[in-house]
């Protein structure tokens, strides 16, 4: 607002004016973004917290009840903890998967980084629910896994992959993987390749190189980019309840339950601010993880 | 370079981009007025927006604009829209009906207004609003794979168990076949711990425990071929050329009717009699009797699909019905307990 003030004010004071302006225009260009988010994202956010302090469903009168209910109950921990587990087998896997994938870029001709990019984000060219039910076609009874490993003899029953975890963590790291890829491929691209010839020729290994040198220096982006896994597949609410099913009970299908179909908002945001705060709690972690990786890199 | 681009020129572009997405858009004005209905996402949607809005600006000349909401999400939206109704007329099924009743989110609705008053069945229509369709709840299977099933503990059993889709508390057809489940086993409308018991026995058989929305999907794909469901998804998934049968269990299918509501501090009340009075008349109904809609009708002079498990509405009265006004206060519990039980 005082940038937009100043903005405003500036052809009257025509001499310190453009000094003012200068400091203040950023803020002032932030402004309405910063402004939609206050309105937007923080007031909902604080009514949230507001509305888990209620202590019946009608939303009558104050107290701790949904506290209560929520963090003396062992069940709900089991749900946190399995929640923030599927979040980081996610990262695990994207991980390993992805990683290998990345080296492969930095080490490519410009060319064929482009076709690679293309590669990596083409998931994201189609919505998140086509690729949840494609995972139903592949994974199901009778989907394409179960029928190549029923024609190849390799089991005498169709294997149960569907409504498991293992299922779930395979499509989860299908469908969070170009986020891991963004990130991880534009610091690889930035790795100096003299770094590499000069510890190659300081005798180091190739492994030793990958991890005295490029794990380093790419530290940031996959910080970065197992942040955005772990907490877009904590919140995947449509694979977690379409390809996990029933059984697997995870934060997010939990606060869905109670705000739409129990109608007990408390308690729905109650749960939804415990959602938010242990994601919030690893992803504090990985960053950290990141920073000290990276400075070792730098120090 | 700077871009020479005039600033009255990009804010008058903006604000011409803008306008559309902050400004409702008003309907046209009709002699019948106007209104903004709910209707279920999906096939309901569909043919509601085909058959329901033509024929009531023709016959009514009201003009309808549906929202597509599921029934809790509809109380959610009431809810949080605090005193100004998002939408003049509302879609439900027996349970988030009477949580609205509870909660005060309906206009007093006077029966007698409705032309088509005569052709319902008397116990449709109360001061609270009227039944459009009936829904009819049993068990789907199919044929190819398993025998018929006679009854909702045949579920349990082999070769139905371990080909069985399971879903929870969470809509109303789930909800009254795991009491109708429970009855079986000595439970009741209000005791289903007896089927949670059962079902715990058998768990690690059972094919599928899935949300409701997923449970056709995974019918289809065959991971399941045992379901409870509603007569309306099993002719959906028939048309589609999924072997699919609806049986009825021993002790009786189940029967709720879905109900049309006026919304609390509706200023389009007149034209929301007119539509509701329009989705009741016989020809209306008649078209959503048909493929893809497949919905039961309720006019007495629509003839029923000979896919139903009944030849008239008046033979649903045998039907197994339930009072959610036990069901409701119990029912968060039961999600509850459903999820613990099931959980892995």
């Amino acid at each position: 607002m005082s940038g937009a003030a100043a903005l405003a004010a500036a052809p009257a004071g025509r001499a310190a004016a453009p000094a003012r302006a200068r400091r203040l225009t950023p803020w002032g260009l932030a402004a309405p973004l910063g402004l939609a988010y206050a309105a937007f994202f923080v007031a909902p956010l604080l009514m949230l917290v507001a509305v888990s302090f209620y202590a019946d469903e009608r939303m009558t009168r104050w107290g701790l009840d949904q506290w209560r209910r929520f963090l003396l109950d062992g069940f709900h921990w089991k749900v946190v903890a399995d929640t923030l587990l599927l979040g980081l087998k996610s990262v695990v896997a994207t991980t390993l998967l992805g990683f290998p994938f990345a080296l492969l870029y930095r080490g490519a001709s410009p060319r064929w980084q482009r076709v690679l990019l293309f590669v990596a984000v083409m998931p994201l060219l189609t919505s998140v629910v086509v690729r949840t039910f494609a995972w139903i076609v592949i994974l199901g009874r009778e989907g394409v896994v179960n029928q190549l490993v029923l024609g190849l003899g390799l089991a005498a029953e169709p294997l149960r992959l569907l409504q498991t975890e293992l299922g779930l963590v395979i499509s989860l790291t299908q469908i969070e993987m170009p986020l891991l890829l963004l990130p991880l491929l534009s610091v690889m691209a930035r790795i100096d390749p003299r770094l590499l010839d000069a510890s190659a020729s300081l005798g180091a290994s190739p492994w030793r190189t990958l991890f005295r040198v490029i794990l380093p220096l790419a530290a940031p982006g996959l910080a970065a980019g197992c942040l955005l896994v772990f907490a877009s597949s904590t919140t995947a609410f449509i694979s977690q309840s379409v390809i996990g099913g029933g059984r697997l009970v995870y934060l997010p299908a939990m606060i869905w339950q109670q705000a739409m179909v129990v109608a007990n908002w408390p308690f729905a945001a109650t749960a939804a601010i415990a959602l938010l705060v242990s994601v919030s709690a690893v992803i504090a972690v990985i960053a950290y993880a990141g920073r000290v990786a990276a400075g070792h890199a730098h120090g | 370079m700077s871009l020479a681009f005039p600033r009255r020129a990009l804010l008058a572009g903006a604000a011409a981009l803008a306008a559309p997405l902050v400004m409702p858009r008003p309907l046209r004005a009709q002699k019948g007025g106007s209104l903004v209905a709910t209707t279920y996402p999906g096939i309901w949607d569909d043919s509601f927006r085909e058959i329901v809005a033509p024929a009531a600006l023709k016959t009514k000349g009201v003009e309808v604009e549906f929202q597509a909401l599921f029934a809790v999400d509809q109380i959610a939206k009431f809810a949080a829209s605090r005193g100004a109704p998002p939408f003049d007329a509302f879609v439900l099924d027996p349970g988030p009906r009477i949580t609205a009743i509870e909660r005060g989110m309906f206009e007093p609705f006077d029966g007698k207004k409705l032309t088509t008053l005569p052709k319902l069945p008397p116990q449709l229509v109360d001061q609270w609003g009227a039944g459009c369709a009936a829904q009819v709840v049993g068990i789907a299977y199919n044929p190819k794979k398993v025998p018929k099933p006679g009854g909702w503990d045949d579920l349990l059993k082999e070769p139905w168990v371990s080909r069985l889709g399971l879903t929870g508390f969470g809509t109303t057809f789930g909800t009254v076949s795991l009491i109708e489940l429970a009855k079986v086993f000595g439970g009741s409308e209000t005791n289903v711990e007896p089927a949670l018991a059962e079902l715990k026995k058998v768990l690690p058989k059972i094919a599928a425990v899935g949300t409701p929305a997923a449970m056709p999907g995974l019918f289809q794909q065959g991971q399941c071929d045992v379901m409870y469901t509603n007569t309306q998804t099993v002719m959906a998934l028939k048309d589609r050329g999924v072997d699919i049968e609806f049986a009825t269990p021993r002790t009786g299918a189940v029967a709720f009717f879905t109900t049309l509501h006026i919304a609390k501090g509706s200023e389009n009340v007149e034209a929301a009699y007119k539509y509701i009075d329009t989705v009741l008349s016989a020809p209306v109904q008649e078209a959503l009797t048909r493929p893809p809609a497949n919905l039961v009708p309720v006019n007495k002079d629509v003839p029923l699909s000979p896919n139903l498990p009944m030849k008239s509405l008046d033979e649903m009265s045998g039907f197994v019905t339930h009072d959610w006004a036990k069901i409701n206060p119990l029912r968060g519990g039961w999600i509850e307990r459903f999820n613990r039980e099931m959980a892995k």
